[in-house]
């Protein structure tokens, strides 16, 4: 039996076990994947302390301190699937088929991309769909390509796809730009970019490749179709949950509602945190410091302290 | 016997280069193609994994498409 199980080991995650293991909390890790979400990025700035670093170089110092802490125990490469409580402990099963109790658990299980739900995208997902345009925009060398969205996400892959795509389609689906207003002035002036407003991308059209994208023009209501070899689609993200079932409240966005002053969920011994949480504003430093709040909060509550 | 592999890459990728870190560590050696620039490489890739992620790892005529540590180790016969 666990004192607590932290589920995620992004920014979030590392952060908890690097306080967990020095409260000398008996504490089990469990982590798909070291890192978190900027893991891709080319080059951070804002992570405190530190002027510029990889994503995969963080995430390396995330999983190195981390696993320099004396007692935590770690297991990576796995997934949570189901959180379960009866009489006050908390039953924890894996896809792997291992099985943990805690008395508290901690939930920084992030977020992932929203994909669009609509025919070709599962089917073609590798195949010309694509997800992350600083990583994959090199493959599109003299290529047509559609971002979908226009989001900063959405935005920053079209600049991205500029040195590589022989032309970009930006496509949105209501009429108006949501990202950085400058972002947008500067990727406009490119002669590459066609952006096509209102417009609800129905299909993506491929056998083996992406081939192109059937999209409802809102304003005529007609059906129409683009010939690309490639598609970015950036429509946000959605929070990691699903292992929890109903086991603590969460708000419109699936986000888990907690209390911000102390990290805690509707549900008696779980905490959440980071981008998994009800959080107004998503980055790392913030993720890793709500996560050090609930340890904190973890820790107290395990002491029968209890604070005002 | 010493493992045939060959890497198809990007630049870009942050997959990429945990997996050449890994060869590196284990003393694996490697091709690799850079199928940003090496068109034929990338014609080469395709074929080979009917996808267009990177990494494409060959490792003795078995593909493998991303890196996933613990597959990869197994088909070099190396530990994580
Ligand atoms: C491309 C990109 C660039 C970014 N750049 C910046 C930046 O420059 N600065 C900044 O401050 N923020 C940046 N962000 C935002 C930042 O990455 C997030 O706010 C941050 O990663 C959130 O941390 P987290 O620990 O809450 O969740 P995540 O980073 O999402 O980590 C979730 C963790 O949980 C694990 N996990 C998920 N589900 C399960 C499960 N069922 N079982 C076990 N483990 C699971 C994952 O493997 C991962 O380890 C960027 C985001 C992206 C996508």
């Amino acid at each position: 039996m666990y004192d607590l199980i932290i589920i995620g080991g992004g920014p979030a995650g590392a952060a908890a076990g690097v306080y967990a293991a020095r409260k000398k909390i008996k504490t089990l890790l469990i982590a798909k994947e070291f890192g978190g979400q900027s893991l891709v990025s080319p080059d951070v700035q804002n992570w405190i302390g530190t002027k510029s670093i990889s994503g995969l170089e963080l995430a390396q110092n995330l999983e190195e301190h981390v696993r320099s802490q004396e007692g935590i125990e770690i297991v990576d490469g796995d997934l949570v699937e189901g959180v379960v409580k009866s009489d006050s402990v908390f039953s924890i099963k894996t896809k792997e088929g291992k099985s943990f109790e805690s008395k508290t658990v901690l939930v920084v299980s992030g977020s992932r991309r929203r994909r669009l739900g609509i025919p070709g995208e599962d089917k073609l997902d590798g195949k010309g769909v694509a997800w992350c345009a600083t990583c994959d925009a090199p493959l599109f060398g003299g290529k047509t390509v559609a971002v979908i969205g226009a989001g900063n996400a959405g935005l920053e892959a079209v600049r991205d796809l500029f040195p590589y795509a022989s032309k970009v389609y930006l496509i949105n689906r209501s009429d108006k730009i949501k990202g950085d207003a400058v972002t947008f002035e500067e990727i406009k002036k490119n002669p590459k970019l066609e952006i096509i407003m209102m417009a609800e991308t129905k299909e993506i059209l491929g056998d083996k490749m992406v081939t192109g994208l059937k999209y409802l023009d809102a304003e005529s209501g007609q059906e129409k179709e683009l010939k690309l070899d490639g598609v970015f689609i950036e429509i946000g993200s959605i929070p990691n949950v699903e292992f929890l079932g109903d086991l603590v409240e969460k708000n419109q966005y699936n986000e888990i509602k907690v209390d911000h002053k102390t990290q805690q969920t509707s549900q008696p011994g779980v905490w959440a945190a980071g981008d998994v949480s009800d959080v107004l504003y998503k980055q790392n430093n913030i993720s890793a410091g709500d996560a050090i709040k609930a340890v904190l909060n973890i820790h107290d509550y395990l002491n029968g302290v209890e604070r005002k | 016997m010493a493992n045939k592999v060959t890497i198809y890459s990007t630049p870009t990728c942050v997959y990429c280069k945990m997996a050449k870190d890994f060869f590196k560590n284990n003393n694996v050696e490697y091709t690799e193609h850079n199928v940003a620039e090496d068109d034929s490489a990338r014609e080469e890739m395709v074929h080979k994994s009917h996808q267009l992620g990177v990494p494409v790892i060959d490792i003795n005529g078995e593909v493998f498409v991303g890196f996933n540590k613990r597959e990869i180790a197994k088909a070099l016969g190396v530990s994580e």
